[in-house]
């Protein structure tokens, strides 16, 4: 019978890792599990550059997003050159358009005689960075005239407005929204999932069927009604949480079923009965030795239910109950896109279509790893 | 056993019945009724409606009544098998929900299949070569039909289906068959009209499936019977598909229970953008026009078979797990 | 520096209507250019319907497949089936050839216009292609007696109901003894049945002679029959809501508690699933709905509308035939499709999957049909409206003071008014949402038409003026503005927002309209806030009188005198002020009084009604001049085929016209006699 070492030896041990992990924290092991995901990795990547251009939308934004000019409806997308025979001078070409009368489409020829200088932090539209700041420098724009008038490395849309601009704030618009509803469900989820998990009994199953009945209803006659009975006059801002409730209605469910299903199988656990013997309150027993055994799973269940929630604005925004104009998010830009001639003639108004995918991509990789990171089983 | 199946079906009929009143509310919330819908498409016309006449006809479809009045008199017709009738359309609510019934399970049947489809190969192989690069490349694949947004994404392949294929846009038929009855030819017309939307509402069931598989067939390769087929001397493809897949289909099988109300919900916009003679645009026509009878005779069928869906794969799960039986926590 | 401008741009959109119109073009256009669009507005044609004798052809023939059923004694033979007075019709370009389907989409039961437009034009007269004669339909002809107070309608001889039985005048009087005049049926009086407040009544003479008696002249009352009015709507479109002149006697007495004793209509409408006897008589006289029920159509329903196809077939009763005696119509039967949506019916028109379709058409969609009219072998042609506002906005005239005194004060204001209009940058929306191709300025009609009050008036208060609009604005007392830009209300209750209105689903996308009109508000200080509500709902706010500003179009304002979309004359929620409306049917009586120069204006309206048509030309002209100076309404753009004006035509088919006169009174394409298209070989 071989010599099974009980307890190996940190300095004798030859493999140094093996003497980490020996030592290593909950969370290290995570990182270290989570590491070798590699898509989980670039999806949050990916999403952490997202949530900077959140917070700097409008630095990145060079056109007023409301700025419509007919003439520059339905412009393609116009690049940045960047070389200036041999030297390195950032210009545009300046545009001439007119609408043709066979076919009707607006036609833009650039005239490349006619050089726009671009460069970095320059003025344009006036807005407040983080929210606070009012500034109105921007990360670049046209050096000589107005920017709205002259960029658009995205193209425009029907009413002239710049499609990179748009997107910069409707990414904001969006994820904030996204964030929101996430946080609404995770409260939610958390509270009824917890209660109905850990104290079962008649609670659990009233719970119970309440997500039952929920999830049971088909989510579109759902958001018609509660968004029809949402008055027509109220502002944005106001219009905007409504919706953040309306998607979180259904989203929480979700959590809290993980939430139960994780209470349930703790509260058996042997170390759950021995705080109870020694004493502990309850609270106590649930947020200092239950809660860090799940927290991971938690973190897995509210990534993954980003997606669900920006989805849901999006389809909200197809039936024509979420954001309106003026507001700005990727349901309005796709919403303005969803007909045959966008398609047929003006793609470019389908790029808002790519951060959404991207980012519902990115967050579903990242939510996969730090599950299958979190599940010591795996 | 038999208590807990008797407890489970009380229950079901308990969430049937607060379905069937959510669903009432939830489509009478939008102010108005159908006949401030009908007023309104008359005055466009030219014709107006007096007040004595309006009143008149929220009498005659009995819209004057509070609404608990109006939710008993109609849940009294439902269970007599009496759906009523569409103030839309003019006809009976379960004739228009009979007729467009069956196509609106082909075509969930037919998304499933390719869900399955595209989804088994993927989970499979990604569990198999975990972090590989074409764990990756699939991956992405799979979860790509999660992130497009549907209705762009139908759109967008009607109109290609139309430029490069000469395909007819949107529907389930030819022109010429739509009315014909059903014969050989019909139904190829039907099948050879049904993978654009299986596509489209296919490809965003595969990322759940292939995470399910993945997770389950994981689970299955790391059990000591794989190890030792293995070193037995198995082919590998052998190892991997004789017994972990089989074993890890096993839990799909009890999803299927409330797959089918669960794909028709998730349909009805895309349904919409393709022009499908299904339920999904009937419904939101109904709830647009505030149909009452229609609309909430559709929604409190699809949360009923949700509710059955769900019992039964409780039910089935139960008989494939002994623990549930026994009543543990 | 060549910035991208505004001029180079102006150079190729000068913006026109009609081919036949001298450019409007903005004054930049110095050089003579075609308007945009003209190469696909072709000359207004159509077929003839012709009243001499001379002409009339002297036998028959009939389609192919009636002739087999005549040969084996299921029909009679086509000369007692169109009578002795048939309805004769020179077709635009050829006599065609009987067969085919006519492929057409609609979207649903509530669209029956498209079924009606097409195939079911019955009224009782009806205008001709140019919407400038009235002409027989139904009847055969009609006559003034020499006082002006008796109009005597003469039916034709032999004509008979899709069933086969004969066609008199007691449908006519079934109607309006049975179901007009029925308190059970028709709860109140139309006010299109009487005259200065005085009803008409009708008679019969004998079997095939009708008369209207009016107790004072009634000239309008020819075109009121020719499809304006209630008493000449035809059955096809208006039975249902119990109007249109004349209905089915033979078939409906059954159903009606006149002729057939109460209990058993009663039980009848229990047994068809109705709470009542009167749902069930509309359902019974539906023309769409019910498969049975008799007309007098070129095509009848074969399917009903509330299905996923709706087909008619041909009526072998018609009464229309060509000039070589060919019973009309040529075309078999008509299909029309079912479309989910608008997109999927955009779309299979640019796939060439519809033969005639101008009805829910987009103009935006414009580029994509051209594009595909080789591969879907069709052309497309457009036929502008005739009426000045595809898009403008109403204010609320009667907006109530008790509700907000203030926004009541500058809605009645019309310096205020004019100053909102001289706001509004309308070639930017032009541009952008009619592609160019619409005419801004104020909601007057077309040069050619008869009350066109001068090129003055399609500009007066009507240009983008911001620094005049400011001017008025400040000269009104509006002069607080706030942090941003906003006038502040004088009665110090912050800042003077407005609420703007807007339906969803129109024919054009009328909530990003008003967001642009809002948007350009801001420059002159104004706040709007645009709402958009169902439909339903937004009658309901008419109705109460609670709606402040409200996008609206007043297409069929090119007949003024029988349009309710110009001056609000009526008490429909689809009337700018409802309770003006009825102010104007009650004398005075009930409702609100308008202003004074409004008060004027409608008695020159209701003078109209009482003067023969040549003499209403200075009575329309002053009330549009009436309208426009006072901006009743704010014009913003229209004379553009944005509704119903793009429309795709099958290369294949015969005797379409190039243009065809686009309005409701036409039926449009009613007006074209679709009778008369048939397939080429």
């Amino acid at each position: 019978m071989a010599d099974i070492p009980l307890a190996p030896d940190a300095a004798t041990t030859p493999n140094r890792s093996a003497g980490k992990v020996l030592v290593a924290s909950q969370w290290q092991l995570m990182w270290w599990r989570f590491r070798r995901h590699k898509l989980a990795m670039a999806g949050t990547v990916v999403v952490l550059l997202f949530y900077v251009v959140v917070v700097l939308a409008d630095f990145l934004a060079y056109s007023d997003p409301n700025s419509s000019e007919a003439f520059r409806s339905l412009l393609p997308p116009q690049p940045i050159h960047f070389f200036d025979q041999g030297t390195f001078r950032p210009h545009v070409y300046g545009l001439v358009g007119e609408r043709d009368p066979a076919t009707f489409k607006r036609i833009y020829v650039p005239d490349p005689e006619n050089k726009i200088p671009v460069g970095f932090f320059v003025p344009g539209y006036s807005y407040k960075l983080f929210g606070v700041i009012p500034t109105n420098i921007h990360l670049f724009g046209a050096l000589e005239g107005r920017t709205e008038d002259s960029i658009f490395l995205f193209g425009t849309d029907v009413q002239g407005r710049d499609i990179w601009s748009r997107l910069m704030v409707g990414t904001a618009t969006s994820l904030t929204i996204g964030l929101a509803g996430v946080v609404v469900s995770l409260f939610l989820g958390l509270l009824l999932g917890g209660i109905s998990g850990f104290y079962g009994g008649w609670v659990d199953n009233v719970i119970q069927r309440v997500i039952e009945i929920l999830r049971s209803i088909p989510t579109i006659p759902l958001w018609m009604g509660l968004a029809a009975a949402m008055p027509r006059d109220w502002s944005v801002i106001q219009i905007y949480l409504a919706i953040t409730l309306i998607i979180s209605v259904i989203g929480w469910t979700e959590l809290a079923r993980v939430v139960r299903g994780r209470f349930l199988s703790l509260r058996e656990e042997d170390f759950v009965m021995a705080a109870e013997l020694a004493g502990c309150s309850r609270m106590r027993i649930i947020f200092r030795h239950m809660l860090p055994s799940f927290f991971s799973h938690i973190i897995a269940a509210v990534t993954l239910a980003f997606p669900a929630m920006i989805l849901s604005e999006t389809s909200l925004s197809f039936l024509g109950l979420g954001m309106r104009p003026p507001a700005v998010s990727w349901g309005v830009l796709l919403q303005q896109a969803q007909n045959v001639q966008a398609i047929a003639i003006s793609p470019w108004l389908l790029i808002p279509a790519i951060p959404v995918i991207l980012v519902i991509l990115a967050f579903n990789f990242m939510g996969d790893g730090i599950r299958d990171a979190a599940d010591p089983y795996s | 056993m038999l208590s807990y199946i008797l407890r489970r079906l009380l229950l079901a009929l308990g969430t049937a019945w607060a379905i069937s009143v959510l669903a009432f509310i939830i489509i009478q919330l939008p102010p108005g009724d159908y006949i401030t819908t009908y007023i309104a498409q008359l005055a466009a016309d030219g014709t107006t409606v007096s007040d004595a006449e309006a009143a008149a006809l929220r009498e005659q479809y009995g819209l004057d009544q509070p609404i608990y009045v109006q939710y008993a008199k109609w849940m009294g017709q439902v269970m007599r098998g009496n759906y009523g009738m569409s103030m839309e359309w003019g006809r009976p609510v379960a004739d228009l929900i009979g007729e467009r019934l069956w196509l609106t399970v082909a075509v969930a049947i037919a998304a499933i299949i390719f869900t399955w489809i595209l989804a088994l190969p993927i989970g499979v192989y990604s569990a198999v070569r975990r972090y590989s690069l074409g764990d990756y490349v699939f991956t992405v694949i799979g979860f790509l039909g999660l992130a497009i947004p549907n209705f762009l994404l139908a759109l967008a392949l009607m109109y290609f289906g139309y430029v490069f294929f000469s395909a007819n846009i949107g529907g389930l038929f030819s022109p010429e068959l739509v009315d014909a009855p059903w014969s050989g030819a019909k139904l190829w017309d039907l099948i050879q009209h049904l993978p654009v939307p299986a596509i489209v509402l296919g490809v965003a069931g595969t990322a759940e499936m292939i995470r399910v598989m993945r997770a389950n067939l994981l689970d299955e390769l790391n059990k000591p019977y794989v190890k030792t087929a293995r070193a037995r001397g198995l082919a590998e493809s052998r190892v991997i598909l004789k017994y972990p897949v089989r074993v890890a289909l096993n839990p799909f099988v009890s999803t299927i229970g409330y797959l089918f109300p669960y794909i028709v919900s998730g349909s009805i916009i895309v349904s919409l953008v393709l022009g499908l003679p299904t339920v999904g645009p009937l419904l939101l026509r109904a709830l647009l026009a505030q149909d009452m009878f229609l609309a909430g005779a559709i929604v409190l069928m699809l949360g009923i078979m949700t509710v059955i869906g769900t019992l039964i794969s409780d039910l089935l799960l139960m008989w494939v797990d002994p623990r549930i039986r026994m009543g543990a926590r | 520096m060549g910035r991208f401008t505004r001029r180079s741009i102006l150079k190729g959109s000068a913006l026109i209507a009609s081919g036949a119109i001298i450019g409007q073009g903005l004054p930049m256009a110095a050089f003579a250019q075609e308007p945009l669009g003209s190469q696909l507005i072709g000359p207004l044609e159509g077929p003839e319907i012709v009243l001499d004798p001379a002409r009339f052809p002297t036998s028959f023939a009939e389609a192919p497949a009636l002739a087999e059923r005549v040969a084996s004694g299921d029909l009679p033979p086509v000369s007692e089936r169109v009578g002795q007075d048939p309805l004769v019709v020179a077709p635009l370009h050829e006599i065609g050839i009987y067969g085919g389907t006519l492929r057409k989409g609609f979207v649903g039961p509530s669209d029956q216009w498209s079924g009606v437009r097409i195939g079911g034009h019955d009224t009782v007269l009806a205008m001709d292609y140019s919407n400038t004669r009235v002409m027989p339909n139904i009847a055969k002809a009609f006559e003034w007696s020499d006082d002006g107070l008796v109009l005597t309608l003469s039916l034709r001889r032999g004509m008979k109901w899709s069933d086969g039985h004969p066609f008199t005048t007691d449908d006519f009087l079934f109607w309006y003894e049975d179901i007009y005049s029925y308190a059970d049926l028709t709860a109140s009086p139309h006010a299109q049945m009487s005259i200065n407040g005085k009803p008409i009544t009708m008679e019969k003479v004998d079997d095939l002679t009708v008369r209207y008696v009016c107790p004072e002249p009634y000239p309008l009352l020819p075109e009121l029959l020719a499809g304006a009015g209630v008493m000449g709507f035809g059955h096809a479109q208006y039975g249902r809501t119990l109007q249109g002149g004349f209905a089915p006697a033979h078939y409906m007495k059954q159903f009606h508690p006149k002729y057939t004793p109460q209990e058993e209509v009663d039980a009848a409408a229990a047994e068809a699933g109705f709470d009542n006897w009167q749902a069930l008589f509309k359902f019974k006289i539906d023309w769409a709905i019910n498969l049975e029920v008799p007309s007098v159509t070129a095509w009848k329903p074969a399917t009903p509308a509330n299905t996923p196809t709706w087909r008619l077939e041909r009526n072998p009763y018609s009464i229309y035939v060509d000039t070589a005696g060919n019973q009309l119509p040529y075309i078999d039967d008509i299909v029309m499709t079912l479309a989910e949506n608008l997109e999927v019916l955009n779309l299979r028109a640019v796939a060439g999957e519809f033969d005639y379709q101008e009805r829910h058409i987009d103009l935006s969609k414009l580029p994509v049909l051209i594009e595909n009219q080789e591969r879907g072998n069709y052309s497309v042609h457009l036929d502008p409206g005739a009426y000045g506002g595809d898009f403008l906005i109403r204010p609320n005239l009667t907006f109530p003071a008790d509700t907000d005194a203030e926004i009541a004060k500058w809605l009645t204001s019309v310096e205020f008014r004019r100053a909102l209009s001289l706001g509004i940058e309308r070639d930017q929306l032009n541009e952008t949402f009619w592609l160019g191709i619409g005419t801004p300025g104020s909601p007057i009609p077309e040069v050619e038409n008869a009350y066109y009050p001068g090129d003055g008036y399609r500009t007066l208060w009507h240009t983008y003026d911001p620094d005049q609009a400011n001017q008025i604005l400040d000269g009104l007392g509006l002069t607080q503005k706030d942090g941003e830009g906003f006038r502040m209300r004088t009665d110090g209750a912050g800042r003077l927002r407005f609420e703007f209105m807007t339906f969803a689903g129109m024919f054009l996308p009328f909530t990003q309209i008003a967001e642009m009109v809002a948007a350009q508000w801001r420059a002159i200080g104004i706040e709007a806030n645009v709402v958009e509500v169902e439909r339903g709902l937004g009658s309901n706010r008419v109705s109460g009188n609670e709606y402040q500003l409200w996008a609206w179009s007043n297409d069929t304002t090119e007949t003024l005198f029988t349009a309710i979309h110009a001056l609000p004359i009526s008490t429909s929620p689809a009337s700018q002020n409802p309770l003006m409306g009825l102010w104007y049917d009650t004398n005075g009586e009930q409702g609100v009084a308008p202003p004074e120069r409004i008060q004027e204006a409608m008695a020159l309206y209701r003078q109209g009604a009482s003067v023969p048509p040549e003499e209403r030309g200075e009575l329309g002209k002053a009330i549009w001049k009436t309208i426009v100076e006072d901006v009743v309404q704010i014009g913003c753009v229209g004379l553009s085929p944005a509704l119903m004006g793009v429309r795709v035509v099958n290369n294949r088919l015969g005797n379409a016209p190039q243009r065809q006169f686009n309005s409701t009174v036409v039926r449009t394409p009613g007006g074209s006699l679709p009778e008369t298209f048939f397939w080429k070989a």
